[in-house]
């Protein structure tokens, strides 16, 4: 993991579909059969399940590629980049009990050990692509059951602390950029379309968060019941149906508010390189207008990656991480505004 | 004052319709006492009983959840309810029953057929083992117990060498 410039090949905007979906990621949480559930297992039990889950990850491989972070680096304010980066969740950055973090070298794989569960695991992919974050996904789940005993039932799966992760344990999901959908009001339409048929649809940063700069995470919210491949179907389905509404809305958007369009766009892509204070939603508003642009060929002389490379970065602790300096906030509105005019003077 | 048409001796205060054998509907006015013995309650009054009995059911039923508790990890089913985790893995046996219509209700489903976890490892049980044999060794040693201490030894050698 490097807190400096570079963001995980999940972030490339090389996948399938990347005009509209940033990522997919597939999570799978599990549990070991003989220690009680996170919540209410004493401290030795979680020094015991952080041992036994670094040797499985030791003795698969895993750990020569990758890093393996513990409490005392995970207490560190500046983890919260691992949050912003969608690689660990706020409460388990938050947690005093005794935990283990294991990242990837390319940030695709991360793994929490004593969250909720007692390992909770994902694997992102650029675009909308199931096959290759469910296949990473599986690869590691196979290699720790073979060190591990897992908490599984034939009758309810695997077996985790919430009863709404149950199952298979997983969450998959997709990040989508739908701002044509927004403009035209018929996002509600497909955001409805989706809760009907038993997904859940969230902002940015999961749960409880509002859609900046209208981004939308799709995943699913039933794990029994159906397959792995069930659920991954029934999410690319919708996901296609979603990029499929999102390109004739801005297709539309081309052709009847062309000059709306281009208007949004420039003004976004002008105060990004302008101002000289820029806020963290405000920074996220601009880029999403920005990417809007790249995406449609309006913006030619900046590429997708670099829009979505950007969006991490300007978050209040990757922008931290980067200039390796604690900032206040203003400082930060200031430096953000600094680094965003730099790269965007000279992509 | 009308007698009671039960008794004849207290005041008859309440009326009570009464179906016989036949079908036949009868009237008869009855006195607080007799009403009280046989179990004849007033409307308003049975309205407020119902309440009661709907609270007192309720009452039942969260002792109960206080009282059903999982063996393994003494997490009571009341307190799932406030906390919605379960304990351990063994909660979902020994709350089976309970379980089963949230999981419906959550999933549409409670067959899981998604992939399957092979059991478990050996290898797995035995570092647990291990560490579990390691940490009995250095209690014991620390408190002086060494004859408890050699036999934890032989033990972790035999369980490492497996």
């Amino acid at each position: 993991m490097s807190p400096g410039g570079s963001v995980g090949k999940w972030l490339a905007a090389s996948g399938p579909e990347a005009d509209v979906v940033l990522s997919t990621r597939v999570r799978l949480a599990r549990n070991l059969a003989d220690v009680p559930f996170t919540h209410r297992a004493e401290p030795r039990d979680h020094e015991r399940t952080v041992d036994v889950v670094r040797w499985a990850l030791t003795d698969t491989g895993y750990l020569e590629n990758g890093k393996f972070l513990q409490n005392e680096q995970l207490a560190d304010p500046q983890c919260q980049y691992l949050i912003e980066r969608h690689l660990a969740s706020p409460d388990f950055i938050a947690s005093k009990a005794k935990r283990g973090f294991y990242v990837g070298n390319d940030e695709a794989t991360s793994l929490m050990i004593n969250e909720e569960d007692h390992l909770r695991f994902q694997v992102m992919a650029s675009g909308l692509d199931f096959p290759e974050a469910f296949t990473a996904a599986a690869a590691l789940d196979e290699k720790l059951e073979s060190q591990l005993q897992y908490a599984f039932s034939p009758e309810f799966g695997f077996l985790t602390a919430c009863p709404t992760n149950l199952g298979t344990g997983m969450r998959a999901s997709v990040l989508v950029h739908l701002p044509a959908l927004v403009i035209t009001r018929e996002i509600e339409k497909v955001l409805r379309g989706a809760i009907h048929i038993g997904l859940a649809v969230r902002g940015l940063y999961g749960e409880g968060t509002e859609t900046k700069g209208n981004f939308f995470q799709i995943s699913n919210q039933k794990t029994v019941g159906q397959t792995e491949w069930e659920i991954i179907e029934t999410i690319a389905d919708i996901s296609r149906q979603v990029i499929l509404y999102e390109r004739k809305a801005r297709e539309y958007l081309m052709k009847k508010l062309r000059v709306e369009v281009e208007d949004k766009v420039f003004r976004s892509l002008g105060l990004l390189r302008g101002a000289r204070v820029l806020s963290s939603d405000e920074a996220i508003n601009l880029i999403a207008g920005l990417r809007l642009g790249v995406t449609l060929g309006i913006v030619n002389e900046i590429s997708l990656e670099q829009v979505t490379r950007l969006m991490i970065l300007v978050r209040p602790a990757n922008l931290q991480a980067l200039l390796g300096e604690n900032l206040t906030a203003a400082e930060r509105d200031e430096r953000r505004a600094t680094f965003v005019r730099e790269t965007l003077v000279h992509p | 004052m009308k007698a009671c048409d039960l008794c004849g001796k207290g005041e008859a205060t309440m009326k009570v319709s009464q179906l016989d054998k036949e079908g036949k509907v009868t009237e008869i006015t009855i006195c607080p006492e007799c009403a009280r013995q046989r179990g004849f309650t007033e409307v308003e009054k049975l309205k407020a009983n119902v309440a009661e009995i709907i609270t007192e059911l309720k009452n039942r039923i969260d002792e109960g959840d206080s009282k059903l508790i999982c063996p393994n990890c003494g997490l009571s089913y009341a307190e799932f309810k406030r906390q919605a985790r379960l304990g351990c893995a063994e909660c979902y046996t020994s709350f089976h029953d309970q379980l089963v219509p949230l999981i419906r209700r959550i999933h549409d489903a409670v067959q899981h057929v998604g992939r399957t976890a092979s059991g478990g490892r050996k290898q797995a049980q035995m570092k647990m083992n291990v560490q579990k044999l390691r940490e009995a060794l250095s209690g014991a040693i620390q408190d002086e117990d060494y004859e408890k201490a050699a036999a934890l030894r032989d033990q972790l050698r035999k369980t490492e060498g497996e």
